[in-house]
């Protein structure tokens, strides 16, 4: 199998910007499944609203793109009707833990056996850049425009909390490792959750002063460094996987 | 073998007698007991409390689209949370039973006390235009029956079906015989997922693609569906009606309320629509069109009332029963009154 034939070509080109993150994810994802071979008779991919949202349709697969927020519980209801199904869930941050936030938090306390691949730009994109939960603090968006005044929801936090757990944090700039992660996520039996940092450069970066979609992208190899030891908490700079398997209480 | 069992248990009954092999609610009065009976028969059937109503509606939609014959029940507080999942089924066109056991609303209200003020909740709570079908029983067999009926009507249809009791039935107790009740199911008409192409979303699509900017499509689409929901309903076209040579005027109850006037059958001519929505427009034209007088009973404001008068193009009264309380002797005073 190729990636290729995990894409939907007649839906090409998509809705995406120029620069945007969510494609080289979304790649990401396709190259990891055709490298595991998953047969797309086995597959559902799961969005809901927003840019990321819409990558469901563009992969060649069953796929379901819902309501705002609700792709996880839409998820968990596909994967309890037929569990031989392989469940993605790809989206953004806006989706997951904001309006999505609660099933976020009961699916995961759940083990629920899917992968969630959280696109985190920060921002609400698709309407126009209004503040995340997901927004640095102190950064000016549409509804924040003297700056963020909260400080980011703590996604490995709310993961890591439940006492059998799979976390990563990704980079869109950190290619190998996301692969990597990925197929690891997809291969955890129970809920495992990836958050890949990604960015916005037309409704989120150009107004935070950055040329181009490449500044951004190259921000988070300043920004973010491997930490490829087993750990209980990743710094807020670090990527890396937090896991733990225990049984029980 | 006969059984006393209450409204709620029929519904789980019903449900499991349909073929449902998927269930995710959320607890509320009046309409726990659903999810009790079912939470039951984990071992047999995927059966999910979830973390809202929001969620169980979702949950019950992937489930569906998985291949499941799929419920989810609640009251009105909880059938507000749904509306939105309920409209993208509408889109979606998958197949789906949402069960709301009404109380008295607006918001928490009167959490036990019953009322049937969910009727234009149940057609028009979601936005946009849809045309929903809405079974009402006014039995403890009734609610077996046309839970059954419901997955048939949401399969041919391919569309979530609205089973509204009011919670004096969902409470009631009756001796019934579920075995003598006989309807034949309908098979899924949706492949499942793992077709391995095919993509299902909230928005305008053609075959799978998004045509988000093409009015003339939506109107084709909307024709058809609306079309397909119309054609469903007149096969489900349950009604019971009395004809009294004498009476000069015609009572429209449903639910409990149809059962406290049964008495009233030697003085009046009696009409109790099951299936609310698409409204009855032949049936209740035609028991209309016998009598001088026409009067809705029911506990709402006159929520079926403004329907009934919409479609006969004549007035018809109205006896409002608010507030959960119903009695016989109180719907005489108040016909003597009219």
């Amino acid at each position: 199998m190729d990636y290729k034939d995990y894409v939907k070509w007649d839906r090409w080109p998509t809705t995406w910007c120029a620069g945007c993150a969510i494609g080289m994810i979304f790649k990401q994802l396709t190259v990891v499944l055709a490298k595991v071979a998953v047969p797309r008779e086995e597959l559902v991919v799961v969005s809901g609203i927003g840019c990321s949202g819409r990558a469901a349709g563009y992969f060649n697969t069953d796929s379901v793109h819902v309501t705002h927020g609700r792709a996880i519980p839409v998820a968990e209801g596909i994967k309890r009707a037929n569990p031989k199904l392989k469940v993605i869930v790809f989206s953004g941050d806006g989706d997951l833990v904001g309006i999505g936030g609660n099933h976020f938090l009961h699916a995961s306390r759940r083990d629920e056996d899917m992968t969630v691949i959280c696109i985190n730009n920060g921002i609400y994109g698709m309407t126009g850049g209004q503040m995340a939960p997901t927004s640095p603090s102190g950064i000016p968006t549409l509804t924040s425009p003297h700056g963020t005044p909260y400080a980011p929801l703590n996604i490995q936090g709310i993961v890591t909390s439940n006492r059998r757990h799979w976390f990563a944090r990704c980079s869109t700039y950190h290619i190998a490792h996301l692969q990597k992660c990925i197929q690891e996520a997809i291969a955890w039996q129970g809920f495992s959750f990836i958050e890949v940092m990604a960015f916005c450069i037309e409704n989120f970066g150009r107004r935070l002063g950055f040329k181009n979609a490449y500044e951004m992208l190259f921000k988070l190899k300043v920004d973010y460094k491997l930490n490829l030891k087993p750990t209980d908490r990743l710094a807020d700079n670090e990527l890396g996987v937090i896991t733990h398997d225990r049984q029980g209480s | 073998m006969k059984r006393l069992i209450m409204g709620n248990e029929a519904v789980a009954l019903g449900a499991l007698k349909a073929g449902m092999t998927f269930f995710a609610a959320y607890p509320i009065t009046p309409a726990s007991e659903i999810m009790h009976i079912l939470a039951e028969r984990e071992k047999e059937i995927a059966f999910v409390h979830a973390e809202d109503e929001i969620a169980s509606v979702h949950m019950a939609i992937g489930a569906s689209l998985a291949g499941a014959k799929a419920m989810t029940s609640t009251s009105g507080p909880g059938m507000s949370l749904k509306q939105e999942g309920i409209g993208l089924a509408h889109m979606m066109e998958v197949p789906l039973v949402v069960v709301d056991v009404q109380r008295v609303g607006p918001s928490t209200g009167m959490p036990t006390l019953p009322s049937q003020g969910d009727l234009i909740q149940a057609i028009h709570g979601s936005h946009g235009d849809y045309n929903p079908i809405v079974f009402h029983p006014s039995s403890v067999t009734e609610c077996y029956t046309y839970t059954i009926e419901a997955f048939n009507a949401a399969e041919e249809s391919r569309s979530p079906v609205i089973l509204l009791l009011d919670g004096f039935l969902a409470h009631l107790s009756e001796t019934v015989d579920l075995e003598a009740v006989s309807v034949e199911l309908k098979p899924r008409t949706l492949a499942p997922l793992g077709q391995g192409t095919r993509h299902f979303t909230g928005l305008l699509a053609k075959d799978g693609v998004p045509q988000t900017k093409d009015s003339l499509y939506y109107r084709q689409w909307y024709a058809r569906v609306k079309t397909k929901m119309l054609e469903t309903a007149a096969r489900y076209g349950f009604y019971d009606y009395h004809h009294n040579p004498s009476a000069e005027t015609l009572l429209i109850a449903f639910g409990i309320t149809h059962r406290v006037i049964l008495p009233l059958k030697n003085a009046y001519s009696l009409f109790k629509p099951v299936r609310l929505f698409p409204l009855l427009e032949k049936e209740l034209a035609e028991a209309a069109a016998r009598h001088a007088t026409i009067v809705v009973i029911e506990m709402n404001d006159g929520q079926y009332r403004g329907e009934v008068q919409k479609i006969l193009k004549r007035d018809v009264l109205g006896i409002p029963i608010l507030g959960g309380t119903i009695s016989l002797m109180e719907i005489q005073e108040r016909l003597r009154g009219l």
